[in-house]
């Protein structure tokens, strides 16, 4: 949290460049952890989180360059409008289980990448959406990287938060319980299509938020920033962090969207060692990055124990 | 006795429940032909029958998870017929199932699986979970509280709320769906071939754990094949034969009915003098 918190006014300083990783970094944050909320905890695959993370952004984007619109407002219209969209299309798809779930919401992805290139009066088409002005509230604009590094953190904190209070919570509890076995979870009183439906709308919600986000950020928006790669990008953070834990999704979207500044120096061998790490993560963690966090700490953990039995004996 | 269908042995009135000429088919498979019959409140009634009888189908219509292709079930007199499974647990009514399910996602422990058990006292919303903090977390320490005392009915120990339930003997499991339904504080439970997979010292505690159940009030519909089991706790039994309801009645009558006895009970249980039934 500290290094977080004093970033920008150490390697930041030197590079602002980093300010701009981490920013994008935070964003993936949001969406990755918004997303194990649905996959981690619900057991529901959607491989069309950036479907909403699109709808944010160009929500966004629209209201403040077409209509003018200050910001601040965009940005929760943009939570709203990825929440109703979800609402609506949730309604029906979360009928659908496993692989079809899957399948719809990666169809969904491609519709809306198809929309937004179709509407081009509107978003700009397949060549983007340009002047988005950076976010400002109350008269104060967010100009410079330093100070919107900051907005974005404090949200990631919170977003963080209150996935990790919704998991933890009752709430948690009926989202693992329809996981596990929805006919049972059903027979306990839970309305597991509410509840589907609820931690999908909550999910796009953040997802939008991290769209919203995005295009202030970058000023300039495109189908392709949103397409169903970035989707399954957001599932290999998610994968790679470690499921069902919000932690490990976080940690996720951190290394992946660390990695290339790591191996940008192979140059023209960067996507081989970058592909090359994942495997290797992948086998050797199947658990996730988080699972050789927790590992090591239950090891020092189960070495206190062991110190406290011989005192003991 | 010719006729093995049923007699009327209670008044209409007094069932809590009511299954009232319940068809089911799967594609054409046949699986319940218009049974009927009612339970009365406070009894253990048992479900009885041959494999493939239609037991645990009908323990599905009644809960919710299959609708039946025609006639009625009713719970307190509410039609249950169009209402889903949570509905129907949130009138009272918990089960358990043939095959234990419990929960186990994200590595749930078996205090997890009691919690979610109380899931209609909670009914957690999403604005609730995240700006009450303080009121759930006073709910939280009721429900643990709840489920302490659940396994302690039960007969599982307070340690065994920490493990994963894989962890749980199959027997423990068993109890353990059964705290998890009770965390509901239902008025009547379903209980599906609850016995099966237990050995005979765990059968016992379950005997004893049913009749602890109805002494507390507990209306209990009961599919089980274990026949000595059946006759020591039921208060009625109605037999099912391929899907059509062959007798019901007391435990002597049944245990008397010749049709019964070809079919269901075999030669051994005739020859043994119908098993030591107690009372």
């Amino acid at each position: 949290m500290l290094l977080i918190a004093l970033f920008p006014f150490t390697l930041g300083r030197i590079s602002p460049y980093y300010n701009t990783v981490l920013i994008l970094v935070g964003i993936y944050v949001i969406l990755a952890v918004s997303l194990d909320l649905l996959i981690g905890f619900a057991g529901q695959i959607s491989v069309g989180h950036a479907a909403f993370f699109a709808i944010g952004a160009y929500t966004s984007g629209i209201l403040t360059t077409r209509y003018a619109i200050s910001p601040s407002v965009a940005l929760i219209c943009g939570l709203f409008t990825s929440g109703l969209v979800a609402w609506g299309i949730g309604r029906s798809v979360l009928r659908l289980k496993g692989y079809y779930l899957a399948m719809a919401t990666l169809g969904l992805n491609a519709v809306i990448v198809k929309l937004i290139t179709g509407f081009a009066s509107l978003t700009g088409g397949a060549s983007g959406l340009l002047n988005i002005p950076p976010f400002h509230v109350f008269g104060f604009t967010f100009q410079d990287h330093r100070y919107y590094y900051y907005f974005v953190w404090g949200l990631v904190i919170l977003v963080i938060i209150s996935c990790l209070a919704l998991a933890k919570s009752p709430f948690g509890s009926a989202l693992i319980a329809i996981h596990s076995d929805e006919e049972a979870a059903s027979t306990v009183g839970i309305d597991c299509p509410r509840y589907k439906l609820q931690v999908f709308v909550v999910a796009s919600m953040f997802a939008g938020l991290a769209g919203s986000l995005f295009a202030h950020f970058m000023g300039f928006i495109a189908p392709d920033d949103f397409d169903i790669f970035t989707s399954i990008l957001i599932l290999v953070m998610l994968f790679l962090g470690g499921v069902g834990t919000i932690y490990g999704a976080a940690l996720g979207a951190v290394f992946i969207k660390l990695l290339p500044e790591v191996t940008y120096g192979f140059q023209d061998y960067e996507l081989f060692v970058h592909g090359f790490i994942l495997i290797l993560v992948l086998i050797f963690m199947p658990r996730g990055l988080l699972g050789i966090v927790t590992k090591a700490k239950n090891r020092m953990l189960g070495r206190k124990d062991l110190v406290i039995s011989s005192s003991r004996g | 006795m010719d006729n093995g269908v049923s007699r009327k042995v209670e008044t209409k009135g007094n069932y809590l429940l009511r299954v009232d000429n319940i068809s089911k088919s799967f594609s054409g498979l046949t699986a319940l032909t218009q049974v009927s019959f009612g339970v009365e409140r406070g009894h253990i009634k048992a479900l009885i029958g041959p494999n493939g009888a239609g037991k645990t189908t009908l323990l599905n219509v009644v809960s919710g998870v299959l609708p039946p292709n025609s006639g009625h079930v009713y719970y307190q007199g509410k039609d249950l017929t169009k209402m889903r499974s949570h509905e129907i647990a949130a009138l009272g009514l918990s089960r358990t199932f043939q095959l234990v399910r419990l929960f186990t996602a994200n590595n749930a422990k078996v205090m997890d699986n009691l919690t979610i058990g109380a899931h209609l006292k909670w009914k957690p919303s999403i604005v609730k979970c995240l700006f009450l903090r303080r009121s759930i977390r006073h709910q939280d320490q009721v429900m643990r509280e709840r489920a302490y005392e659940k396994l302690g009915f039960v007969g599982l120990e307070k340690a065994a709320a920490n493990l994963l339930p894989s962890n749980l003997p199959f027997g423990n499991q068993r109890l353990l769906e059964i705290a998890r339904a009770l965390m509901a504080e239902p008025e009547m439970l379903l209980l599906d071939e609850a016995a099966s997979g237990l050995n005979e010292a765990e059968v016992e505690d379950f005997r004893k754990l049913l009749l602890a159940l109805r002494d507390k009030g507990m209306t209990i519909l009961l599919v089980e094949h274990n026949m000595k089991l059946v006759m020591d706790v039921a208060d009625e039994i109605v037999v099912l034969d391929f899907g059509r309801k062959l007798a019901e009645g007391t435990c002597d009558e049944i245990s008397c009915n010749q049709k019964v006895i070809e079919a269901y009970l075999g030669s051994d249980y005739v020859n043994t003098g119908g098993g030591n039934r107690s009372g």
